[in-house]
């Protein structure tokens, strides 16, 4: 019994490359059947994201190796196999599990910490286990996968601190406005950036949305995405003292809102807060407006300061993770080999009650005077005993099995027995 | 907290039976049930809207005023029969009630003030992590402002029913330094209620204001006793003591 992963991820092949062997959600159930009909006792999920391309596999014969699967990744894309072949890692056993959970707990991840890729491999072990493509030690795996990628994040902080510019601007206007419900907000410019801070803000439940733009058509493209209300940028002073949340990015070479506007502004809000981001390089905001009350400005070098610092909180949390992990790996192995003896204790328990069976068929006829419930004792005893008896070997060799002794023990015991059997495959 | 707000409340059921009255006869009493009431108003706070961290900023509070009250007397257990009425509940218990839901907006000032430097001067640390919204420290600033203000009305009127019905603070009252404070305090806490309601003001105005109206509470409750004045329990019951 053994697992195997063979894989590409964004780390170890260019874009041109994982697109060529990419599965989508149409063809990983056809895949998963091809590969089941061409390995029949093999178990196997595939794991198909952007950034990464793996297959899973087990097998109790360890019928299948890592040159299986690229020969089936070749033959299914229909691609040459040294096209793809030198990107491609692979891992066994121990170090396929560590693999997969490192994965899972997004430590492998472009954007380290990001929790996409655990409803990624849900879906991946989701799909394969519909396809009836999973067995004991897949389903055993990807539930433990799953399981230590909530422990991970759960005791450490990988995941908790923002990492892009748009989650990090909408934290700051969060630690400022308790919702966005009836705010409103004022973009200056129409950029991409501007786009996605708006979706954020959007997502967190912003409605009144007004776009000013030097090209009319382009703000009034983006506010109709929003359901928002585009205006004529010479317009733009007399929003300013209604907006909550002012986001600029203009390309103009000087400030776009300047400091007695904001002053203004302010006043007529009565203390009201304001939050204004600058993400325009020159920039678009008069840097000395941060100094009135209840205005609070950032600009791109500010919020890329706080992705930074994030980064780096994700980046020493790793250390933490890793060990988690290696705990776990551990476990699971253990866990494995014990599975890998059971159907040798089981044929040794088979053996024991044959005898058992055997010896009491010759006693029956012996005592023709005994009745049922007194013969009923007699089988109920000997079962007893002889499940006594093997209570103990069956228990060390289990507790063996964990540290990977196991098969010397049954070895043993089968060969003081005289215990041999062609199904008993280890 | 609840720890203890518990053990609180044991010693000043103690301190009940041990005078056979409210536990408020002399400042040190005053002040242990004052702390009581603070508990007691920040327990419900939390229960209701749940704000994190807001016992980072009240913990020192209490504690500040719980060490302080040690320095007070707590031998004087005497009170004149005149104070043993049905008035001074009515008096005392609003206004106890009142001063500890200031005590709460003062902890909330300090608190929205901590979080609007942290925003101001970028810095990010995990303080600013914990701190909820300058927009929801605001709002829950203004609620116990709001409830705490009809209380404190309230104590102050039966107050005055009872100086008046009882003559207790002689012919001049209105010019005793408690009265004066009192109203001072009433003054600052309606033109903060004013500034919000009418006028809707927000932000760092009314964060200063709410302490400068949480420092005129605390010298309206113990500065007095050190001026002299007959509204202060402590110089009631010695003068009481000395008649008898």
């Amino acid at each position: 019994m053994s697992i195997l992963v063979v894989g590409l991820n964004h780390k170890s092949a260019p874009v041109e490359v994982r697109e060529k062997i990419a599965f989508n959600a149409t063809n990983i159930p056809t895949a998963l059947s091809l590969f089941l009909h061409r390995y029949q006792t093999a178990e196997s999920v595939i794991l198909s994201t952007c950034n990464r391309v793996e297959m899973y596999a087990s097998t109790m014969d360890g019928g299948v190796k890592t040159e299986d699967i690229l020969s089936f990744f070749a033959d299914f894309h229909k691609i040459a196999l040294d096209e793809f072949s030198p990107y491609m890692y692979h891992y066994t056993d121990d170090r396929a599990v560590d693999h997969l959970f490192f994965v899972t707990a997004s430590l492998d991840s472009m954007v380290l910490g990001e929790s996409q890729i655990l409803s990624q491999v849900k879906e991946a072990y989701t799909t394969a286990s519909m396809e009836e493509a999973t067995g004991k030690v897949m389903n055993q795996l990807f539930q433990q996968a799953l399981n230590v990628a909530k422990i991970v994040h759960t005791r450490t902080a990988i995941g908790k601190k923002k990492v892009s510019i748009s989650s990090v601007a909408v934290e700051f206007a969060e630690k400022i406005f308790q919702d966005f419900t009836g705010k409103m907000v004022l973009v200056v410019g129409a950029g991409e950036m501007c786009e996605l801070l708006l979706k954020h803000l959007y997502e967190e439940g912003a409605r009144t949305i007004v776009v000013a733009n030097r090209t009319f058509e382009r703000a009034q493209e983006i506010a109709n995405a929003f359901q928002g209300q585009a205006i004529k940028y010479e317009l733009l002073g007399e929003y300013l003292a209604k907006a909550d949340i002012i986001i600029s990015s203009t390309s103009a070479p000087h400030y776009v809102i300047h400091a007695n506007q904001v002053k203004d502004a302010i006043r007529h809000r009565r203390g009201n807060p304001m939050f204004l981001l600058d993400i325009a390089v020159p920039r678009d905001i008069e840097p000395e407006i941060a100094n009135i009350d209840n205005v609070y400005l950032y600009n791109i070098d500010d919020l890329q300061s706080v992705v930074s610092q994030n980064i780096d909180e994700r980046t020493r949390e790793v250390e933490k993770c890793r060990a988690i992990i290696e705990e776990e790996v551990e476990h699971f192995m253990a866990r494995l080999e014990e599975m890998k003896i059971e159907p040798a204790i089981t044929l040794l328990r088979n053996h024991f009650h044959t005898i058992g069976k055997e010896e009491l068929c010759r006693l029956k006829p012996k005592l023709k005077s005994i009745d049922n419930g007194e013969w009923e004792q007699v089988v109920y005893t000997v079962e007893r005993t002889i499940n006594k008896l093997l209570h103990h070997p069956a228990k060390v060799a289990k507790q063996e099995a964990k540290n990977g002794g196991g098969y010397r023990y049954v070895e043993i015991i089968r060969k003081l027995f005289g215990i041999f059997h062609h199904t008993d495959q280890i | 907290m609840m720890m203890g707000f518990l053990t609180h409340s044991g010693f000043l059921i103690f301190l009940g039976l041990e005078s056979g009255n409210i536990p408020i006869t002399n400042v040190y009493e005053s002040f242990i049930s004052l702390i009581w009431c603070i508990l007691f108003v920040y327990i419900n706070l939390d229960y209701l809207y749940k704000l994190p961290s807001l016992d980072t900023f009240l913990v020192p509070v209490v504690t500040a005023l719980s060490l302080w009250a040690l320095t007070f007397d707590g031998g004087d257990l005497f009170l004149t029969v005149s104070l043993q009425n049905f008035w001074l509940i009515a008096h005392i218990i609003p206004i106890f009630i009142g001063y500890a839901s200031f005590t709460i907006s003062f902890s909330l000032s300090i608190m929205y003030l901590t979080q609007q430097r942290q925003l101001k001067h970028k810095l990010f640390g995990p303080l600013f992590t914990r701190l909820p919204s300058l927009e929801g420290i605001d709002r829950l600033m203004w609620k116990t402002i709001s409830f705490g203000f009809p209380l404190l009305t309230l104590g102050l009127v039966f107050g005055t029913f009872w100086v008046k019905t009882q003559n207790i603070l002689g012919e001049q009252w209105y010019l005793d330094y408690k009265v004066v404070l009192g109203l001072a305090t009433w003054l600052i806490y309606a033109a903060l209620l004013h500034m919000r309601l009418v006028a809707s003001f927000h932000g760092t105005k009314i964060a200063c204001l709410t302490i400068a109206g949480f420092c005129l509470v605390l010298f309206t409750f113990i500065g007095t006793f050190f001026m002299g004045t007959k509204h202060a329990f402590q110089k009631v019951s010695e003068q009481v003591h000395t008649e008898f």
